[in-house]
């Protein structure tokens, strides 16, 4: 039986084998045979094509072949045909919540495992319905914004479908809304669910806790040690660093179109819009209205409504009848008062008309705390001062009001607008938590996006004179010109301060001089080889510059001399966030060609110093290779030009402060260049940097050189004083 | 021909080839995982009937027409809107009072009763008072003090402990505010108490150590780690030994590590803090050495976190994850690390470097609480100067401020304002009036008559407006937030000065790229004169300078509220008494909060010649007026003044070429 089919086999194998021997046997002889062996050819050649063609349609379709597929088998079902789970009577509920729970005691991190991309894995569990012993349901199955909420989860970066590989739970257990749920049955029902472990990396969301009469501030569903997202703690139940708070949510955000109201006074300055206001409160409140008559306006619900009109959307005040949300935008400040419960709706729709929350409800904590500065936003008054509220909001300086009326309206936007922003904030606050060398900074989270912008953060915003022992590197970058490098050196190594000096050998095809050539100088001296001749070598941070301040200099400024070097170190220290060099240039804007043009003659400013001899912290080398904005690095590699300029933009633009320029001006000319054609030479010279200025700055997106009047001299310079009492006496001679 | 035809067809065949391996390649690899994902829903499903699904709240279904009022505090938890009766505390400045002590007062009680006395607040009686501050619940004896008489269930009480005691809560605390070192985080009750650093026990009263950063990045040589150990040295742990950085846990791998048993100050990037509370020592010295603490999971509360933002200058965290704790440490971009190294610095230097500071915060975050809309911004806690310096009475909006133009990417606008100060009667300073108004940066001009005699009816007319202040005749009036000072601004003059209009106009746009520090034309130096063991100053012309005389000098107006409302009275006191003191009074501050020199501008050699000198010279014959450099130091604790050796000239000044060129060219003139 095997002997038969190993033969079959063979068999096989040489009718394809033979066929071709054959054909090569007869070969070259027959001429005409070249005709069908090119038809053999063509078929060949047909057929490949279109095996290519249709693994190519394969490849293409296959994929998205099985996504609709799972659409169809998956994911066009409805809620009401979801599972059923019957509880028994009997089955296990979780303790109640636990107040001491941390992050580090409460929190199984280990979940979260080492994740290079810093991000917590979510996972969502499957819809189910849950019913008890008499089949009657436990809760509303699934509420809209909780089906948003978790299509949000699932479609963000945190999703994960792994159970086993995920950080966070949420279950999918609606409880946004106590009202609508029985606490024990939806205890039980969380119990139950598979990775449950005492809630262990739960997280439940809920907007509306507590019921009559007590109404508690934290959902009353035992839940263990899961994390409780909730709308409405207080700081009796609220526990820092664990749970997060949240708004809660205000439909009308997606029901009602309200076009954004830059700040400014408004017609009110203090409007309250809110329906169910304890008796007491309201009292307070119209005393304010009477007292201070047009600009306070105290609405209530309306009475006498026609039929038909959605009395959600409106407020009245005696017979007058407004559109709600429409009217917060006509109040400066709008009321936010406790109800029964302390998180309100409200509060959502009053930032959302960059009116600024009054927040009246002691001991609540404002959604996203955690994170979110509400100084800048709202006022917090204690219930009791209700009386004194407009006293306390007048004092406030108008431009303060508009700030916070701006900021009102970034958090609402930021943070409030959807059911996603709220979801997706909760997930980042954890994720920061896990995370803490990834998390967003302050300002990241609270300053509107006009302010980051705006703003600039110099990195190196201690102000600190380093000592004077560090002392500088001198990093003398160089071709051939070894002759004149050699000056350079001799001539920087009579600087007092100088600690090491560093050679950067651009040229790959010639050696740098045997090392008894070199001059013998009194600090170490260190020889680099680059692999390619880039302008960007002489801003790379090596690992031989051990001191923070950096000397670049060309290997042919021979002309400093040893004061004006060591008098450019003190004032470096003085003004280490900056660029402190010798030569000054300035940029100008031609009105004629509508662009901006360089200029290196003798003017009265200026807003960038050469890199040919200048002092800067090292850190701008790390910028410099690492961080430079664009395609800016490359371009100068490839143009052997601007590399300077561009260092200024860098600098400026992170640091937001001018250069210093060091000492009167000198003629910087090299030795051995000689004037073929100078001029010519001098005018593309100088297209060729306005052209660099240009460029710069589109891709920074701004001018962000600054322009100054000043430089910097030795305190006596050229002042009547005997020369010789002076510490810097040979500056600025030629 | 047929060759050619060969050829290509060879070509397209290879080609061909080729593109079905491209294609067929990634589709074998797609294979693989492709059927795990087949079957499983993908994410969360798309409901046929999502917006058929209810909302959660149903706008007629709320029943919260009968709100009630709010709940009694629970369990003896108390907040600031609960347990804090505001009303005691309007009017200037915080009222205190402070509990006398019975018996010999201790060293530290000392300490913390001298810097509530220099801090701004008053002390009253405890009737008025808004704060009733405890400073222990120790009797110096040993045993535990009884309830004070106007105890009140501890309302609006402070109850101040800067070391851990042994009588903890001999009595109910209830609703008084507990500031204690380092509180446990369970305990602590968030906006409500406050957390203090736990401070060693010599830690100096006033000025306190610098911070011991000399440079912004860290050292090339020096360890990623250090750990705080037991007996509270640190270990250093080089950059290749992370393998084992906790104590204790594993033995192996130690690497290049030392031990420094004398050190009280770690030299690492990073130091390592363990979450136990003994271990909250180990934090100040991190912060005041430059290396970023790592806490591992503290159980304690940060200091001032209510107002520091920690995020910035320390790293929280897990103890449980040693291993990705000490990967994510290497792996921080060195942007992260020298911000976080510098904000280490900073709040050493504002709120932790002596126990002046740190009660003075603390009284700080009360007075904030109770200022509510009008306290300080966050960014005027985090960053330089701090909110000590930044007072919120002057402005909450930081563009008021001196020091936060860079960071909202702005310059100061506008023009100055020249104060001309006259004490002795003599000649009007006429020609001085005219010089400084005829400079385009010149808003107005105030003279501030601190003269016997009545100031003259007419003024020169000029051509901005002129006003004439009375003074009260006291040398610090000069540093009077005077109502009239309209712009950031002000030009500080004496009757006497001599200036031009271009050195006028050069002086305020080098102050606009500088505004918070002060520009001046001439200078004093100070040094340490080791034969009298004190410091003192000289007028001389020499390489250096740390003073300039405020006869003529440029500033911000914020800096007077400063003088007026932060310096202690003593300070002021003292130089009123010795009028040449107040020079370096002001300029003491201004470094104070700076930390940087003051910036020299040209000053012609013809003022220096033409009129009586404007330096009080021959100062070195007078003791008492040499005297208050040294008592000035006293008071602040350290010598703030720093010296600079470099003068701000024009670009092109005194250099080769025309003079019509250059647009200060009236600072030439010899």
């Amino acid at each position: 039986m095997g002997q038969a089919r190993l033969e079959w086999e063979e068999e096989a194998v040489c009718v394809i084998m033979c066929a071709s021997v054959k054909y090569n046997i007869r070969g070259p002889a027959l001429i005409p045979r070249m005709k069908t062996k090119h038809r053999i050819y063509y078929v060949t050649l047909f057929s490949i094509v279109l095996l290519g063609l249709i693994a190519t349609g394969m490849f293409q379709f296959w994929p998205h072949s099985i996504e609709s597929s799972s659409d169809w088998n998956v994911e066009k079902r409805s809620v009401r045909d979801v599972p059923v789970v019957r509880l028994p009577a009997n089955s296990p509920s979780p303790e109640r919540g636990d107040l001491s729970c941390r992050m580090h005691t409460c929190f199984d991190v280990y979940r979260c495992g080492f994740n290079p991309k810093n991000k917590i894995k979510v996972y969502i569990y499957s819809l189910k319905k849950y019913v008890d012993d008499a089949g009657v349901p436990v809760s509303n199955t699934i509420s809209r914004e909780y089906n948003e909420l978790l299509t949000a989860i699932s479609d963000s970066d945190y999703y994960t479908d792994d159970i086993s590989r995920a950080c966070l739970f949420v279950p999918s257990i609606d409880v946004l809304n106590q009202n609508t749920l029985r606490t024990e049955e939806t205890a039980q029902a969380l119990a139950q669910l598979s990775r449950w472990d005492r809630g262990t990396n739960h997280l439940l969301f809920n907007m509306l806790p507590g019921g009559p009469p007590d109404y508690n501030t934290a959902l009353d569903v035992p839940r263990d040690r899961a994390l409780l997202a909730g709308g409405g703690f207080s700081t009796w139940t609220y526990r820092q660093g664990y749970d997060v708070s949240i708004p809660v949510y205000s439909p009308l955000s997606a029901e009602v179109d309200l076009p954004e109201k830059g700040p400014g006074p408004r017609r009110y300055f203090l409007l309250s819009s809110q329906m169910a206001v304890h008796p007491e409160y309201r009292e307070d409140l119209e005393a304010l209205q009477a007292r201070h008559g047009e600009s306070v306006l105290v609405l209530d619900k309306c009475t006498n409504l026609s039929e038909g009109v959605l009395w959600v959307r409106k407020r009245c005040r005696e017979h007058q009848v407004y559109d709600y949300p429409q009217v917060l935008q006509e109040g400066t400040f709008c009321v936010v008062l406790r109800g029964a419960r302390l998180g309100q709706a409200v509060l959502s729709d009053v930032l959302r008309a960059g009116c600024v929350p009054v927040v009246i409800a002691d001991s609540y904590i404002l959604p996203f705390s955690e994170v979110l500065d509400w100084k800048r936003a709202s006022v917090v008054v204690p219930e009791e001062k209700i009386p004194d509220v407009y006293g306390i909001l007048q004092s406030i300086p108008q431009r303060q009001i508009e700030e916070m009326q701006r900021q009102a309206r970034w958090f609402w936007e930021a943070y409030f607008q959807s059911i996603k922003a709220i979801a997706m904030a909760t997930l980042q606050i954890i994720n920061d938590r896990i995370y803490p060398y990834a998390a967003l900074s302050y300002e990241e989270w609270n300053d509107p996006p006009a302010v980051k912008w705006s703003s600039v953060s110099n990195p190196l915003f201690l102000p600190l004179i380093p000592p004077q022992s560090q002392g500088f590197t001198a990093i003398v970058l160089t071709y051939d010109r070894v002759e004149s490098l050699f000056r350079v050196i001799t001539e920087v190594s009579k600087v007092p301060s100088l600690s090491k000096l560093l050679v950067v050998w651009n040229n790959q095809n010639k050696n740098p001089p045997e090392d008894s050539v070199w001059p013998k100088i009194r600090v170490p001296l260190k020889v680099v080889r680059t692999a390619e001749n880039k302008l960007s070598n002489r801003f790379f941070p090596y690992d031989e510059i051990e001191t923070e301040a950096v000397l670049a200099i060309d290997d042919d400024i021979i002309m400093l001399t040893s004061d004006e070097l060591q008098f450019g170190y003190e004032v470096w220290r003085e003004f280490p966030d900056r660029l402190v060099g010798y030569p000054g240039r300035l940029h100008l804007w031609d009105h004629e060609m509508n662009k901006w043009k360089y200029e290196s003659e003798w003017t009265n400013e200026v807003s960038m110093v050469l890199t040919g001899a200048a002092f800067y912290h090292k850190y701008f080398n790390y910028l410099y290779t690492y961080k430079m904005p664009g395609d800016i690095k490359n371009w100068v590699d490839a143009h052997m030009n601007c590399e300077d300029i561009a260092m200024n933009f860098l600098v400026a633009n992170v640091t937001g402060k001018a250069v210093i320029k060091v000492t009167p001006r000198k003629k910087f000319k090299c030795p051995e260049c000689t004037a073929i054609d100078g001029l010519s030479l001098d005018q593309t010279h100088m297209v060729e940097r306005s052209e660099c200025i240009n460029k710069f700055a589109s891709v920074f997106g701004t001018m962000p050189l600054k322009v100054v009047e000043h430089r910097a001299d030795p305190v006596l310079y050229k002042d009547d004083f005997p020369e010789k009492l002076k510490s810097f006496p040979n500056i600025g001679s030629l | 021909m047929q060759s050619w035809r060969r050829k290509s067809l060879w070509l397209a065949l290879s080609a061909s080839w080729l593109l079905v391996l491209l294609r067929v390649f990634p589709l074998l690899r797609l294979a693989v995982p492709a059927r795990p994902w087949a079957g499983a829903p993908q994410g969360w499903p798309r409901w046929l009937d999502a917006e058929l699904l209810q909302s959660f709240s149903q706008p007629g279904e709320l029943p919260e027409d009968d709100p009630q009022l709010p709940q009694a505090p629970r369990g003896g938890s108390c907040d600031w809107g609960a347990c804090f009766d505001v009303s005691k505390c309007r009017g200037g400045g915080l009222k205190v009072f402070v509990y006398p002590v019975a018996g010999p007062i201790s060293d530290t009680h000392r300490r913390i009763l001298a810097s509530i006395e220099s801090s701004r607040s008053r002390s009253v009686s405890p009737d008025e008072a808004c704060i009733l501050l405890l400073l222990s619940l120790e009797a110096p004896a040993g045993e535990c003090i009884p309830v004070p008489q106007q105890w009140n269930g501890g309302r609006n009480h402070l109850v101040l402990s800067l070391h851990p005691a042994f009588c903890t809560q001999t009595f109910q605390l209830g609703q008084a505010m507990v500031a204690k070192a380092s509180p446990m985080v369970d305990t602590f009750r968030p906006g409500f108490d406050v957390a203090l650093p736990l401070l060693p026990e010599a830690h100096p009263l006033r000025g306190g150590a610098p911070g011991r950063l000399g440079q912004h990045s860290p050292h090339p040589g020096v360890p990623l780690l250090a750990l705080a150990e037991e007996r509270g040295g640190w270990r250093t742990a080089g950059p290749d030994s992370s393998a084992c950085p906790w104590d204790g846990r594993c033995e192996q791998d130690r690497g290049p590590e030392q031990t420094h048993p004398g050190a009280t100050l770690p030299n690492a990037t990073f130091c390592l803090i363990p979450g136990h509370r003994p271990d909250a020592l180990h934090f100040l010295q991190a912060l005041q050495a430059g290396c970023i603490p790592v806490l591992l999971s503290p159980r304690w509360e940060l200091p001032f976190s209510e107002v520091i933002d920690w995020t910035k200058a320390a790293i929280v965290a897990d103890e449980r994850l040693p291993f990705q704790v000490v990967a994510a440490l290497q792996e921080m971009p060195p942007t992260r690390v020298l911000a976080l190294r510098q904000q280490t610095q900073f709040l050493w230097d504002a709120y932790f470097s002596s126990v002046e500071k740190v009660i003075h915060t603390t009284l700080e975050i009360i007075q904030d609480r109770i200022f509510g809309a009008s306290a300080h911004p966050s960014l005027l806690w985090n960053s330089p100067p701090g909110a000590l310096l930044a007072l919120p009475t002057f402005s909450t909006s930081p563009s008021d401020f001196p020091f936060y133009y860079l960071q909202r990417g702005s310059r100061p606008v506008g023009r100055f304002s020249a104060l001309i100060w006259v004490g002795a009667p003599g000649q009007l300073p006429l020609k001085l009036i005219q010089a400084v108004a005829g400079s385009q940066h010149c808003a107005q001009i105030l003279v501030l008559w601190s003269s016997e005699k009545p100031p003259p009816p007419r003024w020169p007319k000029t051509a901005v407006p002129l006003t004439v202040l009375e003074g009260q005749r006291k040398v610090s009036d000069r540093f009077f937030p005077h109502r009239a000072i309209s712009t950031d601004a002000i030009l500080s003059l004496d009757a006497q000065s001599s200036l031009t209009t271009s050195e006028v106009d050069f002086a305020f746009v080098v102050w606009q790229s500088f505004p918070e520090r002060m520009v001046g034309f001439l200078t004093l130096s100070h040094f340490w004169d080791e034969a009298r063991g004190g410091w003192g100053y000289t007028a001389e012309r020499a390489n250096e300078f740390s003073v300039v005389l405020t006869s003529a000098a440029l500033y911000h107006r914020y800096y007077h509220i400063l003088f007026t409302h932060y310096l202690p009275k003593a300070l002021r006191a003292l130089a009123d008494e010795a009028p040449t003191c107040v020079d370096i009074l002001m300029n003491f501050l201004v470094a104070a909060v700076t930390k940087l020199p003051p910036l020299k501008v040209p000053y012609g050699k013809q003022h220096l010649e033409a009129r009586p000198p404007l330096a009080p010279e021959g100062l070195e014959s007078q003791p008492p007026v040499q005297d208050c450099i040294n008592r000035m130091a006293v008071e602040f604790g350290y010598m703030p003044l720093v010296s600079s050796r470099l003068r701000l000239d024009p670009v092109l000044f005194k250099d080769p070429v025309s003079v019509l060129r250059k647009k200060y060219r009236s600072l030439e003139k010899p």
